[in-house]
């Protein structure tokens, strides 16, 4: 999808909070928000339709709100389409309902726990053979998807090098539409040169996770 | 169930927009008092997830990694072919680390970490992504003038210094490992892993400092 969210390589965002302090969280509502988004989430979310719920956000608000305030907005909306809240719900923060359930307080070496068995591999196997080895001459596709896809437009039409293969992966552009589908994935190289105009000199290199639906011969 | 409908999660956005309040904090707080209503978790479990990743699940984990990696080459050898089997060896493994890969700085060499996509980060390894990577002037400029971002966080890279940046645009997790500074021979692993910062490991930090005249 070419929404505002492809940013890698748009001009004009200005300089970076280089002296953002270290803790993780600057408000008490960026925490209470992380904790909401860590214990609550609505059931059979694939990560791919979540991060399509999320491009789809108001161009305006993804641009100008904080990563957490629109990190929970697309939790309610997996909330909504569960049928577990309603927006006057989510106006109100009162409950029209019964309890849904009844959910026990945890400890924090419980939630510490539970981030170390949240461990989820993305590979699986399949019976066809990858397509390209490492150091293949490629080209990224010079279109995508109109739906949720995770090839930027930075690199469409842009030759590169197999950097290395992963195994088949969870394909992402079917996933996000609940097809659960996998393809081989490579670590793709790219000369900064040849990626923008003003890097005809640059000795430097970015690298991409591209699936293999993505690239063709060159 | 999802509609996997993008146009479907566009109106409901907008709705969103709409019918909330403009402040996140408000947002927030109305959010957790109908999860909570609901019976769908507690207080007491968001002050836990908060506790989690303020203390134990952070940047700690990650220089206690790297500082390994300097006092044991077999273990920087095993960290950097297979990260997400050698991090098992602290425990850390866990949300977004089953596919970490360690890149390491060397003389001529410099890596920097982005997701221009989303904002992907290794949690279990250095907890919650600091507000700056999650931006949009850090995931556009990341990819295009590495050098001008590096430059804006203190650090000068020489010109026959290559600059290797990851975007993160697949379930791989990236972390950096940076060079040990001159200065710290025979240090313990426990003094080392003081002086990593999470910067170094995003890639935003260069020269680590020994803690005496930086």
């Amino acid at each position: 999808m070419d929404s505002v969210h492809d940013l890698g390589g748009k001009q004009g965002f200005g300089p970076i909070d280089v002296n953002e302090p270290d803790e993780p969280f600057h408000a008490e509502w960026e925490g209470r928000a992380w904790g909401i988004t860590c214990s609550t989430r609505a059931p059979n979310v694939p990560i791919d339709w979540w991060r399509f719920v999320r491009e789809n956000s108001v161009p305006t608000d993804y641009l100008s709100r904080p990563y957490f305030d629109s990190w929970i907005e697309t939790d309610m909306i997996t909330m909504i389409e569960a049928g577990v809240c309603t927006i006057d719900e989510l106006a109100t923060g009162k409950s029209a309902t019964e309890p849904l359930a009844s959910a026990k307080p945890m400890t924090t070496e419980e939630c510490v726990n539970l981030t170390k068995s949240a461990f989820r591999r993305f590979d699986v196997e399949v019976s066809s053979s990858p397509t390209f080895s490492v150091g293949d001459a490629v080209v990224a596709n010079l279109t995508a998807t109109s739906g949720h896809t995770r090839l930027p437009a930075y690199v469409r039409g842009k030759p590169g090098i197999i950097h290395s293969h992963h195994g088949a992966h969870f394909f992402p552009d079917d996933c996000a539409k609940g097809k659960e589908r996998a393809e081989h994935l490579y670590t793709v190289a790219f000369a900064s040169k040849d990626l923008w105009p003003e890097a005809s000199e640059s000795p430097d290199m970015v690298y991409l996770d591209l699936w293999e639906s993505y690239l063709g011969e060159r | 169930m999802p509609s996997f409908d993008g146009k479907k999660a566009a109106e409901l956005h907008r709705h969103l927009h709409s019918h909330l309040p403009s402040d996140p904090a408000l947002r927030v707080k109305a959010l957790e008092s109908l999860l909570v209503e609901k019976g769908l978790t507690t207080s007491e479990t968001i002050d836990s997830w908060v506790e989690a990743y303020s203390d134990e699940i952070g940047p700690k984990r990650g220089a206690k990694i790297v500082a390994r990696a300097w006092v044991d080459d077999g273990f920087r050898d095993r960290l950097l072919a297979n990260a997400t089997e050698a991090i098992t060896e602290f425990g850390f493994e866990g949300r977004a680390t089953a596919h970490l890969k360690a890149v390491a700085n060397t003389v001529d060499t410099h890596n920097l970490i982005v997701c221009t996509l989303c904002s992907c980060y290794p949690f279990s390894i250095l907890g919650v992504a600091p507000n700056w990577y999650k931006t949009a002037a850090y995931r556009s400029r990341a990819v295009r003038d590495p050098r001008g971002v590096l430059a804006e966080f203190g650090v000068d890279i020489a010109p026959d210094t290559k600059v290797n940046v990851w975007d993160s645009t697949a379930e791989l997790r990236y972390m950096v490992v940076p060079e040990r500074p001159k200065g710290t021979d025979g240090w313990t692993e426990e003094e080392l892993a003081a002086i990593v910062t999470r910067n170094s490991m995003i890639g935003t930090e260069r020269d680590l400092g020994t803690g005496g005249d930086s």
